[in-house]
């Protein structure tokens, strides 16, 4: 699918409000640059994210999804991280096996002083996205012609 | 064989209503078509003689324990047993409130499978008489005879557990799991290019109507309240495009995440021949290899998606 | 003076696609994976082979599963709102089943009662039935039970009747009539032929082995309606599924939903379902918000509200939900062991 040289990947960010927004915030403050292709959502917890925000958000058209939150072990909740990594990991296995290119949907621990990870994480996702491609999957009609050189 | 089990299964049934063990009785019932049964669910004792066991008995009848108020004796096969255990796990039913009569199952026949091989419909057919393993069906003078595993149900082709392992009273003798046969629509499935795969379901998920048979039969499907029943914010359009159809099933299928026991019956009522199947086992498969989780295995073990390790799924992560 | 023909069966090809240059022609096919009727694409008839009822009911045609009410954009200009064109293009259903035709007329009632659903009736005006009698009724079957029966016309354009090596198609509206006079080289029928169809008819009727007393029906449901007991035992196996009612041939319940679109929305109808639980649900209340409510509902509205409204049972026997249901939940028997 030719995409046009001015096709810039649309992704969404869902962070958790005690680790992963504040590095966010962070790396704004450091003047670190990071590109305005994500959009970020502020979640309470990692946690929050239900595997059907990230299926919405593809639906709706969305390049890619990042969920970010805090380090294994450090949730601001005790236990919400560790039910986002079960939840994310089958969400992504899941999503791989119906034909998905698992590099759309990432996840990663980004924490409050971890603003320079924090750029480095949006800006894999992005090239990642930019090497994939716009989002097809529920567009309307027309069968996609079959890649082959995947 | 079956017949003696059937008696026995009367008297047990009959033995703990009748003393006020139980305030009803769950099992299956001759339907109103033939090789078809269907859902017995009474309190009264004579209604118990309708009870059955044959090889048409195909419903999960664990579906019918959330909510019930007192005690319940509930026919179980070896998957509905897990079943009851999934639902023990998510708190859904006290152990104690269910007197599980498990009845050890050598499989359970596709009248679909049937149907395809003779060329006839059901109500076509005389009679489908199964003697180990082999299955005999009677069309006018025609006799045809099959081999079991060509007329079974998919997940009865895999199954591993047979005998319910979570029971009361186990009627009949345990039945030993057999080798596994190899998932030929999965198998085909992982062989095509992703994009093909993608494009599959999104042909499969056309022909959906949004009947929700497929999530009204899940054990597992508990909620009192669907995602799909959101209009604040709306998450898929109530109209039938098969995005939306294709992205219910997919949430669907996360959701259960570790309680879905392989049970089949998505797939079964599904009116238009989606192979659910195909998507939920891959769900199933994905939790046992991701966490070595066996849904519905150990009443004791809490829910899939409530615990944790320390360290775990670690290489998804940056 | 009426107009019998016969078809023979090795061209009933040849003849779907002299149709398709005036109609667009629907027929039996299992090609999207499941029984329906679809748009005829040449070549053998194959479907007489297997075909004893779709899965999907015909009424898919004129009352689509899914359809565009309009669309509405914004724009420098200011708001507009369009509509799809009008849709008269001429579409012949070969194949119909007489309780699925039956079915169609029942659902005229409603839609063309008072105010006429511009969407349905556009197509159901332009819409020829060509109707074939059921020589092989299903052990679901109860057509005769509701005044219908496998070889009935009511509805229909022309009816066929299946005589072995041919079809015997039998004018019986003036639309039909017209129609087997243009198509070219159709035989008449011989009196064989006719005796053939006759014998085939009375056999087909005597097939039919399940059967509702329908006398006095709506005057027992309306005694029973307070019998919780009898409805909870009845709906207790019912899941609550939307099978029975999304394919029903007489159901018509509809919903509708406006759908955001990158400059503006859709407002689209999907058929709906009265078994669901939201389906009466409103802010204050859910008047039926129990299952068994909903069973008595259904069973209710199709052979007591409809009878009072239109003297007419909302049923035509076509058994596909006790085919279809996957716990075997059976209106016949409900009806059958109805309290007084």
């Amino acid at each position: 699918m030719e995409q046009s040289k001015d096709w810039e990947p649309r992704i969404v960010g869902f962070l958790c409000k005690w680790c992963s927004y504040a590095g966010a915030d962070l790396a704004g403050i450091s003047r670190k640059k990071y590109p305005a292709n994500i959009r970020i959502i502020r979640v309470p917890c990692s946690g929050r994210v239900d595997p059907l925000f990230i299926l919405k958000a593809l639906r709706l058209g969305f390049d890619g999804v990042l969920v970010s939150g805090c380090h294994p072990g450090d949730c601001h909740y005790q236990s919400g991280n560790y039910r986002a990594r079960r939840r994310f990991a089958v969400t992504k296995k899941m999503l791989e096996s119906m034909g998905v290119d698992p590099r759309r949907v990432q996840a990663s621990w980004v924490s409050a002083s971890e603003g320079g990870k924090f750029v480095e994480v949006v800006n894999k996702l992005i090239n990642d996205i930019k090497e994939i491609g716009p989002n097809e999957l529920f567009s309307d009609g027309k069968q996609q012609p079959v890649k082959t050189d995947s | 064989m079956e017949n003696s089990n059937q008696s026995k299964l009367i008297a047990e049934a009959k033995a703990r209503l009748q003393k006020g063990k139980v305030q009803r009785v769950i099992g299956f019932a001759q339907g109103s078509l033939r090789f078809v049964t269907t859902p017995l669910i009474t309190s009264d004792v004579d209604e118990l003689e309708k009870l059955v066991i044959n090889p048409f008995i195909a419903n999960n009848l664990s579906n019918y324990l959330v909510g019930l108020e007192g005690k319940t004796a509930i026919t179980a096969k070896g998957c509905d047993s897990r079943s009851i255990v999934s639902l023990i796990q998510d708190n859904k039913i006290k152990r104690e409130d269910v007197v599980i009569l498990g009845i050890p199952c050598t499989g359970i026949i596709d009248l679909a499978k049937i149907e395809k091989l003779t060329g006839r419909d059901r109500d076509e057919i005389e009679d489908i008489n199964r003697e180990g393993d082999k299955v005999t069906v009677n069309i006018g003078e025609d006799k045809k005879e099959f081999a079991a595993k060509e007329v079974l149900y998919d997940n009865c082709l895999h199954c591993d557990v047979p005998t319910p392992e979570e029971y009361d009273v186990l009627i009949g003798s345990p039945v030993n799991p057999k080798p596994e046969a190899e998932e030929v629509k999965l198998k085909e499935l992982k062989e095509k290019l992703p994009e093909e795969r993608w494009r599959f379901w999104q042909e499969e998920f056309s022909r959906c109507i949004r009947c929700y048979a497929c999530r009204n039969v899940c054990p597992s499907c508990f909620c009192q309240r669907c995602f799909v029943e959101e209009s604040q914010p709306q998450w898929l359009a109530p109209a039938p495009h098969w995005q939306d159809n294709l992205l219910f099933q997919v949430v669907r299928s996360i959701h259960l995440a570790g309680r879905c026991t392989d049970c089949g019956e998505c797939e079964r009522a599904c009116p238009v021949n989606i192979p659910l199947r195909s998507l939920t086992r891959e769900m199933y498969d994905i939790v046992d290899d991701l966490f070595d989780c066996q849904a519905g295995s150990d009443k004791d073990t809490p829910p899939l998606m409530t615990a944790y390790e320390d360290e775990e799924a670690e290489g998804l992560f940056l | 003076m009426s107009i019998i023909k016969k078809i023979a069966k090795k061209d009933l090809g040849k003849l779907l696609d002299e149709w398709s240059r005036d109609f667009t022609v629907f027929s039996p096919s299992k090609a999207s994976g499941i029984a329906r009727m679809e748009v005829w694409q040449g070549g053998e008839a194959s479907f007489l082979d297997w075909y004893r009822n779709t899965v999907i009911p015909p009424k898919d045609i004129v009352l689509p599963l899914l359809e565009e009410m309009f669309s509405f954009s914004k724009s420098e200009e200011g708001y507009k709102l369009e509509t799809p064109p009008a849709d008269d293009s001429k579409r012949l259903i070969f194949g119909i089943r007489p309780c699925d035709a039956r079915a169609l007329s029942i659902i005229d009632m409603t839609y063309g009662d008072g105010y006429q659903d511009n969407y349905y009736m556009q197509r159901r005006n332009n819409t020829l039935l060509v109707g074939l009698g059921c020589t092989n009724p299903y052990d679901s079957c109860f057509c005769t039970a509701l005044g219908g029966n496998p070889h009935d016309t009511t509805t229909m354009d022309v009816m066929l009747t299946d005589i072995g090596d041919g079809l015997l198609a039998e004018a019986v509206s003036q639309t039909g009539k017209e129609l087997l006079q243009k198509t070219a080289e159709l035989k008449a029928a011989t009196e064989e032929d006719r005796t053939k169809a006759e014998n085939v008819k009375q056999a087909a009727e005597k097939k039919i082995s399940r059967n509702i007393e329908t006398e006095g029906i709506a005057e027992k449901l309306r005694a029973c309606f307070e019998d919780k007991e009898f409805w909870q035992q009845t709906a207790a196996k019912c899941v609550g599924c939307g099978i029975c009612t999304l394919l029903c041939p007489t159901c018509y319940c509809f919903d509708i939903s406006d759908e955001k679109t990158e400059d503006g929305g859709v407002r689209v109808r999907s058929l709906d379902s009265c078994s669901f639980s939201v389906y009466t649900k409103m802010p204050m209340e859910n008047p039926r918000s129990e299952k068994w409510q909903r069973v008595r509902n259904r069973v209710c509205h199709k052979y007591e509200y409809y009878p009072m409204l239109f003297d007419t049972i909302a049923c035509t026997g076509c058994g596909r939900c006790i085919r279809l249901c996957p716990v075997n939940w059976d209106i016949t028997q409900t009806l059958n062991s109805l309290p007084g």
